[in-house]
């Protein structure tokens, strides 16, 4: 009974969103429960199905006899179905209240409430096609999400991504093929699946096609040379940054890494070989590029995304370290970064609704006008740069602890690279705060002056208009709400994160 | 018992979270009168909420418990509080302080406004500063360092002028860099020692290191490099001299006298009681630490003479006498080491006393540049003699406690094997204090004894143009100077006859620190 | 002999006849007869279809009972049957869904020529996949070329009638270098049946002489039937050809002709010389060099391309890439792989041209690629049928290019050397068929208000051309099915290959 369950959580919000545009709503607010209502029905089955953990997969059709869409939990799984089905529900209330201005909205709901399923289905695949196939449609159904305002950038962010994403994909192509011929079965086992005797001699090939892999899957999570998407796609709506760019789709990219390094390729074959250090190297680069293109935007919501590109490949590093450990530490901080960026990306969301403002010179002394918003951020914000005692420096502790314990000579290289990572954080994050706490009197001719410049210069690109400061306010509950549930959350996982850690280390645990 | 350590921390931590609360705002300053009694009721608070947080914390350090688990961070990271004499020593000192330097603000704030953010940050410092005095191992002592770091800089930025928020965000950043490298280090050290726990003599597991010995001696000089920040070791040492000029004086007091000391802290957990002084004994990093404590005596006391803004040539000064101390650890003898003990109590009450003094001239006369001080001795003969004090102390002339603690420093250096070094530091020590003497007398000589009969008006009048930043009551004519108020002057001698007496009544506190020594080395 | 095993005979026959009839009718009858004849014709296959399945052997039909060397002879298996039955399938949708540009491009008393040239031209088709005789297959070749040719000039515009001598002088090309392949295989073995030809052939290959003869004969009629389907570099006519002539005609010439041509290739290579012979003898890795670089660089062509038909010809340079790859691969998963494609590319491209010509309807004939904006919204079915479309040709798990690009992956995992480049060039294709399939999809998705492009106003709705929305539903979900249910389908090619040499 509870096997078809993991079906239905996959369908019923593709099913439900897809039905959106096509319901008869007379008013904002019935498609406003409905949707809600799906998405938390979801949730809450997802949620269930955590707990009674059936042990069995469901088939739920059959391409051949060895392709297969199947659904089955384990623990890898449960992590990111726990995460997605958390976050889900607080921003989609989020994003009624985001969205009340824009047009389009049952569309935009209704790929909203799609992309929901598709990455549910990424979460419980029981084998590498089906995460594959959910992969790509991944792709297509957030693709419109992106394009949703039809600007000619939108349009051209939304090109982008999708040639990244589908390009992508086709290298990670190469891998699926591979472990389907040479892995003893499609279905993701701890420790991989590959037939050593069927392999022979073929080592290095494999190694190739692993790295192709890897990069493929990792365009997603936006690795260096494949980074440029993620930025350019904030011109999306920012519930759709904050869930699906900061959590959903990138997570889904850092999720199919961990998949194939741990459940597929399977770690010990790779662990040492040249094939780790071909992907270390670009993850350790990214780990700082992400940071310091985050340093030079002046643009709030890039700013979080190349943020977001540095984040994420921490977690990719843990993956390439290919121990235990490194997964312990990539799925902690796939946790914490994505309680934290969801959290910065509400706040910048909160600030461009209410101010209208998305350039950070333009948020001077915006702290005492929203004040509950930039408190919120900072504490984002310190817990993105790791202050002890929040989320950001448990992840960070395990990453480098993984780090430390792996032998390989550029884990010490990285750990380096997360220490200067961390500084640039600092450095991104905090100077919006405190410069929109304590407004420099001195020049606030000049930064309305260049406010206003910048403003003229982007006039066609937001048609938002700018609040005079004066009437600059705190957003209402809808979006505070969730602020601070977040907010909560994020000390909660700071101060006493060892549930989670023990369960990440039993999952790790099932890997030799 | 061991609960009542987080007295001291929690309480003045919430109070002042507590003022940060927006309860009342807009009453303060709407009117003279509300304003006033608005403000009483604030020192009133702070004042109770102060004195009762250093009694506990003191009676904690020398009578309570000695050590308590507060939670576990992580799987085997226990935020772990343990009182020992190191921390008794600074917890001491900077109780004293704190609780002086808040005397002197309740009055030096009124010119300075915003007082209630000001005291709530003050007091949110006091109670992490008193934590990482107790922190039982590196991982809260880093924990604690963070917040303190944090906390401080809205003190820095107080002003809110753009200079105030550069300087404040130069500090931000210097720190966190430091810190950063500390984390580093940490991180190596967590992997190559039994435990992250102080214990004197260290905690390096010798056979598990041995073959990583490199890496090690690196992430052991990284992390002193990365504390060093906070105390003002070059290459970190550039956010002093622009933070201190642009904070309120009180907070340039205790930047200077206490949180500079925390970095001298934390370098002291981290040599003595986890690598412990024999891994480092003899290795490039030693060498490398006292070329490098070296070179910013020398430089910042160079760099002092030069300066003529007031507190900026103290910030100099600090970076200076700080390395002092840094030097006097990294000759990782017993003497060397109870020296650099007794300077981080000298400098402490001298260096606020002096910081105090700049703040008094900069409240009632809006000077902020060194030749504008002419003559203020005649003005206000109390506040300069306390400055005198404070300033022999720093130069060393005996019988302060100042002579004291290089004499010990001097005598550990030449005790100690250290091939050129041994007689190099010294020197260095020595023509640094005539440096010192050269940039803080002539202060005072000239404060007596002024060169012209009354220049004071007119460069008060040119550098309040340039400094009106500075300067809240720039312009005031010198006909109207007179001696501060005794609320600020109290404090000031108090803090100066410590400072003098220490060195009378040596002593005890000898004792003490070499009882400290003698257990780490 | 049972009745069903005439029909294939009989479809050829039908298919041929129903030309001359229809020159002589008028145009409307003519479209009926033609109608009638194709559904006929499917119905035929179909039957022989099932009836190989049942008995699940080959047999050969010799017409008239004279047996070689004088008889001419077809030969029937599952393969043959099965290819005869979706290219009816695929031709009887393309002649319905451009019915109506067959009504308005054409003039009043050409309409029934075009119905001429349809016969002609799926009696050669079928011909081609009977045949079990070279001279035979070589004749129809011709015939097949002839016809096409008219296909394309009915037009009778400009551009058509260039496209048209082009596409002549290209294919004679490719005849002449086949005509001179056979002649030199004839003269070397003595025959024309591919049966016999293939002991002969086996037979010099244990003796080891003729070597270099043998190794030109292959080559000639390799090259001349790439030129006629247009491989990579002799595709220069494909654009114009598929571009510029009538609607129904560029969904038959991309998604049959030229796929013909390679089914017989394809039984040269298994049934005539031998595939063991052509794979010692290298041609097929020219054959795969150039099928790579063909599907590199029909894309890269389809990206600069703006007129959205020709888009969809390049793109076919690029799938026809794929199916030589395959092929090139040299192994029997490779050539199902090619196969199968073979399938997915009638059923996407024929899909893709009527998807087109209803957007471009909507948006005043126009096939610029600007003037599309927002025509998905002008015509919807068209707007999701080109979309379908598009995604089936990236590759997109539930349509068929997955599965077709699972099976040439697969495919090229049992051989060693061409393995990195086959995944390097599916990878490479895929990302550039998604960037100018998908650019489209975007820009016909783009409101044109948004892009500040001034765009006709007409839309369409489904009910005004039934007979085209049917097409493209049955298309749509011959791609679906193509992509669900693919495990029936390819067993059935399997074993069609197994009684195929």
């Amino acid at each position: 009974m509870s096997v078809i369950i993991l079906a239905v959580v996959v369908l019923l919000p593709i099913v439900g969103g897809a039905l959106i545009p096509v319901l008869p709503f007379r008013k904002r607010t019935q498609m406003m429960v409905y949707t809600e209502g799906i998405v938390l029905l979801n949730s809450v089955l997802a949620l269930s199905v955590l707990l009674t953990r059936p042990e069995d997969a469901f088939v739920l059709f059959r391409f051949t006899s060895n392709l297969t869409l199947s659904f089955k939990l384990d623990g890898l799984g449960t992590v990111f179905v726990g995460l997605i089905s958390i976050l889900w529900p607080l921003a989609t209330l989020y994003a009624f209240e985001y969205m009340k201005h824009e047009e389009h909205e049952k569309f935009f709901f209704m790929f909203y409430t799609m992309t929901f399923g598709i990455t549910m289905g990424i979460a419980l695949a029981e084998d590498i096609v089906t995460m594959y196939c959910f992969y790509e449609m991944l792709t297509l159904v957030t693709v419109p999400l992106v394009l949703h305002t039809l600007t000619r950038e939108a349009v051209l962010a939304g090109r982008n991504y999708l040639y990244y994403s589908l390009g992508g994909a086709a290298f990670a192509f190469i891998g699926v093929i591979f472990i389907l011929i040479y892995g003893t079965s499609p279905d993701f086992t701890a420790g991989g699946v590959l037939d050593l005797d069927k392999i022979g001699s073929r080592t290095n090939l494999l190694l190739l096609i692993y790295v192709f892999c890897f990069f493929g899957f990792s365009v997603k999570a936006a690795m260096f040379p494949f980074s440029g998407w993620l930025p350019q796609a904030g011109v999306a709506p920012t519930p759709v940054t904050a869930l699906l760019h900061a959590v959903a789709v990138v997570k889904a990219g850092a999720f199919a890494t961990m998949r194939i390094t741990y459940y597929s390729f399977g770690t010990e074959f790779l662990r040492g070989t040249w094939a780790q250090t071909v992907v270390l190297i670009p993850v350790i680069f990214t780990i700082v590029y992400g940071c310091s293109r985050a340093l030079k935007e002046t643009h709030l919501k890039r700013r979080l995304a190349w943020s977001t590109v540095s984040n994420l490949s921490y977690i990719l590093f843990g993956v390439a370290l290919m121990t235990p450990l490194g997964l312990t530490g990539a799925l902690t901080h796939m946790v914490c970064h994505a309680v934290i960026k969801i959290c910065s990306f509400f706040c910048a969301g909160a600030i461009i609704c209410q101010s209208g403002r998305e350039y950070i010179f333009q948020l001077d002394g915006l702290g005492r006008k929203m004040p509950k918003v930039f408190a919120v951020f900072t504490v984002s914000g310190l817990a993105l740069m790791g202050v002890p005692g929040l989320p950001g420096f448990i992840s960070k502790w395990n990453l480098v602890k993984a780090a430390l314990d792996s032998a390989h000579p550029l884990a010490i290289v990285g750990v380096a690279a997360l220490m200067i990572s961390a500084l640039l954080t600092a450095i991104y994050m905090l100077t919006i705060s405190v410069r929109a706490f304590v407004p420099s009197n001195a020049d606030r001719y000049a930064v309305t002056q260049t406010a206003e410049k910048g403003v003229k210069r982007s006039k066609k690109k937001a048609e938002r208009k700018i609040v005079p400061y004066d009437e600059v306010r705190d957003p209402g509950w809808m979006m505070i709400l969730p602020l601070c549930i977040f907010v909560i959350a994020m000390v909660c996982l700071g101060l006493h994160p060892q549930p989670l850690l023990a369960f990440f280390g039993s999952i790790a645990a099932e890997i030799h | 018992m061991g609960v009542c350590i987080l007295i001291p921390v929690l309480l003045p931590v919430i109070a002042g979270a507590l003022l940060l609360l927006p309860l009342q705002r807009d009453k303060i300053g709407e009117e003279a009168d509300q304003r006033q009694s608005g403000l009483s009721l604030l020192h009133r608070i702070v004042g109770s909420v102060m004195a009762v947080s250093a009694a506990v914390s003191l009676i904690v350090a020398w009578t309570g418990a000695d050590s308590f688990t507060w939670f576990e961070l992580m799987e085997g990271l226990p935020v772990y509080f343990h009182i020992d004499d190191v921390g008794r020593l600074f917890i001491t000192v900077i109780s004293i302080v704190w609780v002086l330097v808040c005397f002197y603000s309740f009055t030096y704030m009124e010119h300075e406004g915003k007082e209630r953010r000001f005291f709530a940050f003050y007091l949110i410092v006091y109670g992490i500063l008193a934590a990482l005095c107790f922190s039982g191992n590196l991982v809260t002592l880093y924990l604690f360092y963070e917040l303190m770091t944090l906390a401080s800089m809205p003190m820095v930025l107080h002003s809110g002028t753009h200079e105030a928020v550069m300087a404040a965000l130069k500090y931000l950043f210097y720190s966190l860099c430091g810190a950063y490298m500390g984390l580093f280090g940490i991180f190596f050290l967590y992997k190559y020692c039994d435990s992250l726990t102080f214990t004197a003599g260290g905690t390096l597991n010798l056979a598990l290191a041995d073959g990583h010995t490199g890496i090690l001696l690196a992430a052991v000089f990284l992390m002193i490099i990365g504390f060093g920040a906070k105390a003002g070791m070059f290459p970190l040492h550039a956010w002093l001299p622009a933070a201190h000029p642009v904070a309120p004086s009180p907070a340039s007091a205790v930047l200077s006298g206490i949180i500079a000391k925390v970095g001298v802290l934390a370098v002291i957990r981290v040599v003595y009681y986890i690598v412990g002084s024999e891994f480092i004994r003899g290795t490039w990093v030693q060498t490398a630490w006292m070329v490098l404590a070296l070179l910013t005596v020398f430089m910042g006391s160079m760099l002092a003479v030069r300066e003529p803004v007031f507190k900026k040539r103290l910030a100099y000064s600090t970076v200076s006498q700080v390395s002092y101390i840094l030097f006097g650890l990294a000759v990782l003898s017993q003497t060397a080491m109870e020296g650099a003990l007794l300077h981080v109590v000298s400098h402490a009450f001298a260096k606020c006393t002096l910081f105090l003094t700049a703040g008094i001239f900069l409240y009632r006369a809006g000077f902020a540049r060194v030749e504008q001080l002419d003559g203020i001795g005649k003005k206000m003969p109390k506040t300069l003699w306390c400055y005198t004090l404070a300033a022999l102390t720093l130069v060393g002339i005996p019988p302060t406690s100042g002579f004291i603690s290089k004499w010990y420093l001097a005598q550990g250096s030449l005790e100690a094997e250290l091939g050129g070094f041994s007689w190099v530091g010294p020197a260095i020590l020595l023509l640094s204090a005539l440096l010192t003497a050269a940039y803080l007398l002539t202060i005072m000589t000239n404060g007596f004894f002024p060169k012209k009969k009354e220049p004071v008006a007119v460069s008060a009048r040119e550098s309040g143009k340039e400094n009106a930043d500075c300067a809240g009551a720039a312009g005031k004519q010198a006909a109207e100077l007179t001696e501060a108020p005794v609320g600020m002057l109290v404090p000031l001698a108090i803090l100066a006859a410590i400072a003098v007496l220490l060195g009378v009544f040596p002593n005890p506190l000898i004792r003490f620190v070499s009882e400290i020594a003698a257990s780490v080395l | 002999m049972e009745l069903v095993q005439n029909f294939p005979f009989i479809t050829i026959i039908m298919a041929l006849f129903s030309g001359p009839l229809c020159s002589v009718l008028k145009g409307k009858t003519a479209k009926w007869v033609n109608t009638v004849v194709l559904s006929l014709i499917l119905l035929m296959s179909c039957a022989v279809l099932v009836f190989t399945l049942q008995t699940g052997e080959a047999y050969v039909y010799q017409m008239g009972h004279f047996s070689a060397p004088w008889g001419n002879e077809i030969r029937i298996g599952v393969l043959e049957a099965f290819m005869a039955v979706f290219f009816s399938v695929v031709m009887l949708l393309c002649m319905l869904g451009g019915r109506r540009e067959q009504m308005e491009e054409l003039e009043e008393s050409k309409q029934n020529l075009y119905y001429v040239m349809v016969g002609l031209l799926l009696s050669s088709l079928l011909a081609l996949i009977y045949t079990n005789d070279l001279f035979t297959a070589y004749v129809f070749v011709e015939i097949n070329t002839i016809s096409a040719c008219g296909l394309i000039m009915i037009r009778q515009n400009g551009h058509s009638i260039v496209a048209a001598t082009r596409y002549m002088v290209m294919s004679l090309l490719g005849s002449g270098l086949l005509l001179m392949g056979i002649c030199y295989l004839y003269d070397l073995t003595g025959h024309l049946l591919m049966s016999n030809i293939q002991e002969q052939v086996a037979l010099l290959q244990e003796s080891g002489e003729y070597h270099i003869p043998l190794l030109i004969a292959i080559t000639l009629m390799s090259v001349g039937l790439a030129i006629k389907s247009a491989l990579f570099p002799f595709h220069s006519w494909v654009p114009d050809a598929y571009g510029y002539s009538t609607l129904s005609s560029s969904a038959i010439l991309s998604s049959l002709v030229s796929k013909g041509y390679i089914f017989l290739l394809i039984k040269i290579f298994y049934r005539v010389i031998g595939i063991d012979v052509v794979r010692g003898s290298k041609v097929v890795n020219v054959l795969f060099v150039f099928g790579v670089m063909g599907m590199i660089f029909g894309s890269i062509n389809a990206i600069r391309e703006s007129n959205i038909r020709r888009m969809i010809a390049y793109s076919s340079v690029a799938q026809i890439g794929y199916i030589y790859m395959g092929l090139g691969l040299g192994t029997a998963n490779g050539l199902i792989a090619s196969l199968f494609h073979i399938l997915c590319h009638a059923a996407t491209k024929a899909l893709l041209f009527i998807a087109a010509s209803g957007l471009t309807d909507v948006s005043g004939k126009d096939p610029d690629f600007f003037k599309l904006t927002g025509s998905g919204y002008r015509n919807k079915l068209a707007g999701v049928a080109f979309t379908v479309g598009s995604l089936s040709m990236v590759g997109m798990p539930m349509f068929s290019g997955f599965i077709s690009k699972i099976l040439f992956a697969e495919a090229a995992y049992e051989t060693t050397n061409k393995l990195i480049p086959t995944m390097i060039a599916l990878a490479l294709s895929t990302l550039l068929n998604a960037i100018y399939f998908l650019k489209t999809v975007i820009r016909i998705y783009t409101p044109s208000y948004r892009a500040g492009i001034k765009t006709d106003n007409r839309t369409i709705e489904m009910r005004e051309q039934p007979l085209k929305s049917v097409v493209l539903i049955l298309f749509i979900m011959l791609n679906l099915v193509l992509g669900l249910y693919s495990e029936p389908i390819v067993n059935t090619l399997m074993s069609g290959l197994r009684m195929f040499s």
